[in-house]
């Protein structure tokens, strides 16, 4: 079905978007190249590493994977989303700030975006649920420690902010 | 360790990153990112066989599909040196006479989407004429097998210094033999006993989550090329020779790189993009898929054959090495890294005489490169299992025979050599205590292992050059060639230039490299950052102040050693006097700029066997615990105890991150299953059959330690760091798994099946 047209509208970092889409066209492609989101970042192209996760729904989702017709209807956060207007990081962004939780920096939005998706269902996550949730996307350069414990110090932070 | 100044306030603090918020929010621009209007999309057509003679090639129905503006084939390379590689130019841009393996490059299209040059592949019709195939080392130094290369390639043999030697087809698929010899070989005759072992290495794909890529364009008559590259003055040398056009007409720039471990040297993407952007007269975008990056470059495997020679009170006398790399279909830098995985194979201990060659094999499989470690994983794996095997073999504890043997501070490596500069002992006294190695239960399934990986670092004669400008406000540029590919090195290096500046970390900035303007350099690769450029940026910064107290001192009519600089004001005693006044009273009002320029080079010495002296010599201690399921062969790792000595840590943040990454890293070739193939067919190359470790992989017991023993030859004390603790984990583990079972392991990885079947056949 190559060529068609489909019709999508859906909201991408708070912003209404209405777009006609190719039905084979990705959302990753539509993210990157038509909304100059090129925060996310296309690794594996297999659902597989992570690299291009967005929040769909409040769900991680594999822009690479997902077409931008499903898309249509949706909430969509990216990397970019997630910081304020006023340029405040969000405190899952401002973790690996502050522990240095990125090297190359590819996997990094997909990173933050996995580990938001973590703290809005449990904030207060044990170690073990953090090292199992975060399981679900490579990072070739850190080893992982450091991502790890800037998911605990976000998840502390967003409970002080809570209280 | 060693009292280091107590004065610094920027140097030594785990500053933010200078890249931590555009990496964290998305902003930071890869090559990935790079677009220009009308920008075309390159794909290539790759070989479906392992060897094979190109009959013919014909591409003129694809040059009439939709979206189609170019396409290159060998018919498209007049007035070129079609191939590269580092020392020998064996790689074709796309397959002239043969394909050598199965993705070798066959023809390239520049279209307006991805997809229509994908079609367009299709229509290409290449009629090939099958050969023998050779997929493994073995193979192809068979007495029958078919040469790779009928006549020998262009290329030179580097010049090398006491006790070594290289060497170019030699024998059969033999692309180079790294040769190094000292002592007289009749020592072993004298030894007590005499271990003699075959090891085995698989190899890793580096996995870099950023592909190959790069942005070719032809800006009037530069050709300018952005690309995902970590040596682009070498990649801006090699473009000029393929494309014989002048160097300062060719422009490569570099953003962020999203990772290599050593795979972003030299040319990848970026003839064919520039090829296609000059037949199409647009910029031309090739960027590959993670699929086709396992067909592009890969780590090496490797056989080892050790023969080590002692007395029996556990003294190392004699060690002779045969080294067989499989470089895969091009020699790429595999004579580079035979010269190290020769060099490093007798490990940081004493012997009276040591005789190893390393010999580079073609085959026809993706081929070899640079990787992490580079050549010092290979020999750390055969190195350090064999100590253990001799250690049992004696009755003697594995780290009791390793204090016994190891160098001293300051001893140096070989005749000629510089000094090792870490306290061995120290290291690896400190995973051993930390994993709890002394009161460890061995046995029933569970044990634990030491290990030391060790590289030299710094690069072999490896020139650096910097360049500091401070502007009238006091804002400081740090213009060198070492990019940010992950390790931190912008904001490391800017510490240091904060530091002796006397100036915040925010008042340093790094810009990205472009080859137009910034000061040469190398590459980024065999840990030199902090070691060698980091001497040349500590030079230009120290020239620049120089400078900036000489005037101030003029200006303010006294001696130089009168003032400080403090924070872009001139401190004289109890008076401040701001800089930027002085300036535009002296300049004028439109201002200056200050600049300092640096410079370091190792000496040449024909005394030392790489004809210069290392620079810094790199460690990664390791200690394992393992729990082997004997039933199942499954090696469950425990614990992972790592340490680097960054002599003194810039950012010791930065430095755990590259210790950890590294060690996880080493994971990969130890207990994941590696490049899988069958026959030449890669059988797992793409990121959803290809595994790396998870952090589900991770023990809850993975632990570095960050040394800083002060002995470095960086500013501050600094040395390398980066590599050193993906070296000691493959033997580490392995000697775990035989301290637990019994049960000794020669090849990696250390798989179940592996595992399982030497356990049955101990117990037969």
């Amino acid at each position: 079905m190559s060529g068609e047209l489909a019709f999508i509208s859906c909201v991408v970092n708070g912003v209404r978007q209405e777009l006609h889409v190719r039905t084979e066209e990705m959302l990753i492609d539509v993210l990157r190249d038509r909304l100059a989101l090129t925060g996310t970042k296309l690794s594996c192209d297999l659902a597989t590493c992570g690299a291009c996760s967005v929040l769909m729904d409040g769900k991680p989702a594999a822009s690479c994977a997902t077409f931008a017709w499903q898309a249509d209807g949706a909430d969509i956060r990216t990397i970019e989303g997630l910081t304020a207007a006023d340029g405040t990081l969000d405190p899952v962004q401002q973790a690996f700030v502050d522990n240095s939780a990125f090297q190359c920096g590819y996997c990094t939005p997909g990173m933050i975006v996995l580990a938001r998706t973590l703290l809005d269902r449990d904030p207060n996550p044990d170690r073990a649920a953090i090292r199992n949730w975060m399981g679900a996307n490579i990072c070739r350069c850190t080893g992982y420690e450091m991502i790890i414990e800037a998911v605990e110090k976000a998840a502390s932070m967003v409970r002080a902010d809570a209280e | 360790m060693n009292e280091i100044s107590p004065r610094l306030k920027i140097v030594g603090a785990d500053l933010p990153r200078k890249d931590a918020v555009p990496k964290t929010t998305g902003t930071a621009m890869y090559t990935v990112d790079v677009s220009f209007p009308g920008m075309l999309h390159a794909k290539v057509l790759r070989s479906p066989h392992a060897h094979a003679r190109i009959v013919s090639i014909d591409a003129s129905a694809a040059r009439d599909m939709p979206g189609v503006h170019a396409v290159v084939t060998r018919d498209d390379l007049e007035g070129l040196n079609p191939t590269y590689g580092y020392f020998i130019k064996d790689q074709p841009v796309v397959a002239i006479d043969k394909v050598r393996y199965i993705g070798d490059t066959v023809a390239a299209i520049a279209a307006e989407t991805e997809l229509q040059a994908v079609a367009a592949l299709e229509r290409i019709i290449v009629e090939y004429a099958l050969l023998p195939v050779v997929a493994t080392v073995e193979e192809a130094m068979a007495d029958t097998a078919p040469e790779l290369f009928e006549d020998e390639p262009m290329g030179v043999v580097p010049a090398y210094g006491q006790g070594a030697s290289g060497a170019r087809r030699i024998g059969r698929n033999n692309c180079y033999r790294f040769s190094y010899e000292t002592g007289d070989a009749a020592l072993f005759d004298a030894c007590d006993h005499v271990f003699e072992d075959r090891f085995v290495f698989s190899r890793d794909q580096h996995f870099h989550l950023e592909p190959f890529v790069s942005v070719a364009r032809m800006d009037n008559d530069v050709i300018e090329v952005w690309t995902s590259c970590q040596n682009p003055f070498p990649l801006r040398k090699e473009l000029a020779r393929v494309f014989q056009y002048p160097e300062n007409l060719i422009r490569v720039q570099v953003p962020y790189i999203g990772a290599g471990y050593g795979a972003k040297n030299n040319c990848k993407t970026e003839p064919i993009a520039i090829l296609l952007a000059r037949k199409s007269g647009r910029p031309v975008r090739f960027c590959m898929t993670t699929e086709e990056i396992f067909l592009t470059q890969c780590q090496h495997a490797a056989i080892l054959d050790v023969r080590t020679g002692v007395m029996a009170d556990g003294t190392f006398v004699a060690r002779s090495g045969r080294i067989w790399l499989d470089s895969g279909a091009y020699s790429d830098a595999s004579p580079l890294v035979a010269e190290k995985a020769g060099y490093r194979l007798p490990g940081p201990y004493r012997w009276q005489h040591l005789d190893i060659d390393c010999d580079c094999i073609l085959t026809n499989t993706t081929p070899a490169g640079p990787y992490r470690g580079f050549g010092g994983t290979q020999a750390a794996w055969a190195s350090e299992s064999q100590i253990d095997i001799i250690a049992r073999a004696l009755g003697r504890d594995p780290l009791d025979l390793r204090l016994q043997n190891l160098k001293s501070l300051g001893e140096a490596y070989v005749p000629g050599e510089s000094g090792v500069d870490s306290d061995l002992r120290a290291g690896l006294n400190l995973v051993a205590d930390r994993i709890g190695y002394a009161g460890r239960a061995s046995g029933d399934g569970r044990g634990m292992g030491l290990s030391i990986g060790f590289k030299d670092a710094g690069g072999v004669n490896k020139p650096a050059q910097a360049r500091i400008r401070i502007t009238t406000s006091g804002a400081v540029y740090l213009e060198c060639g070492t990019v940010e590919i992950g390790q931190g090195v912008h904001t490391a290096m800017s510490q240091i230039v904060a530091e002796l500046l006397n100036t915040e970390l925010d008042r340093v900035r790094y810009p990205a490299l472009n080859t137009d303007y910034t000061p040469f350099d190398q590459g980024t690769n065999a840990s030199s950052a902090m070691v060698v450029m980091a001497q040349a940026v500590q030079q230009a910064s120290l020239e620049a102040k120089r400078k900036v107290l000489e005037f101030a001192a003029a200006e303010l009519d006294c001696e130089v050693q009168e003032i400080e600089l403090d924070d872009w004001s001139i401190r004289k005693g109890n008076e401040s006097h701001p800089l930027p006044p002085m300036i535009m009273r002296h300049y004028g009002g439109t201002g200056y700029e200050f600049t300092g320029e640096g410079f370091f080079k190792p000496a040449m010495d024909h005394a030392a066997p790489l004809e210069t002296q290392c620079v810094s010599w790199e460690f990664g201690w390791g200690a394992a615990e393992v729990d082997v399921d004997t039933e199942t062969g499954l090696v469950r790792l425990i614990q992972l105890v790592v340490s680097g000595d960054a002599g003194r840590a810039i950012n010791p943040l930065v430095c755990r991150g590259q210790d950890e990454g590294s060690a996880v890293m080493g994971l990969t070739g130890a207990l994941f299953p590696c490049m899988v193939y069958d026959g030449a067919k890669l059988m797992n190359g793409n990121g959803l059959d290809y595994r790396v470790p998870l952090s589900t992989d991770i023990p809850d017991g993975f632990v570095s330690i960050l040394q800083e023993q002060g002995y470095g030859p960086g500013p501050f004390g600094a040395k390398s760091l980066g590599e050193g603790c993906m070296l000691p984990v493959a033997s580490a583990i392995a000697n775990a798994i035989e301290d637990a079972t019994g049960v000794r392991i020669r090849e990696l990885p250390l798989t179940p099946e592996r595992v399982l079947a030497a356990i049955d056949q101990a117990g037969k």
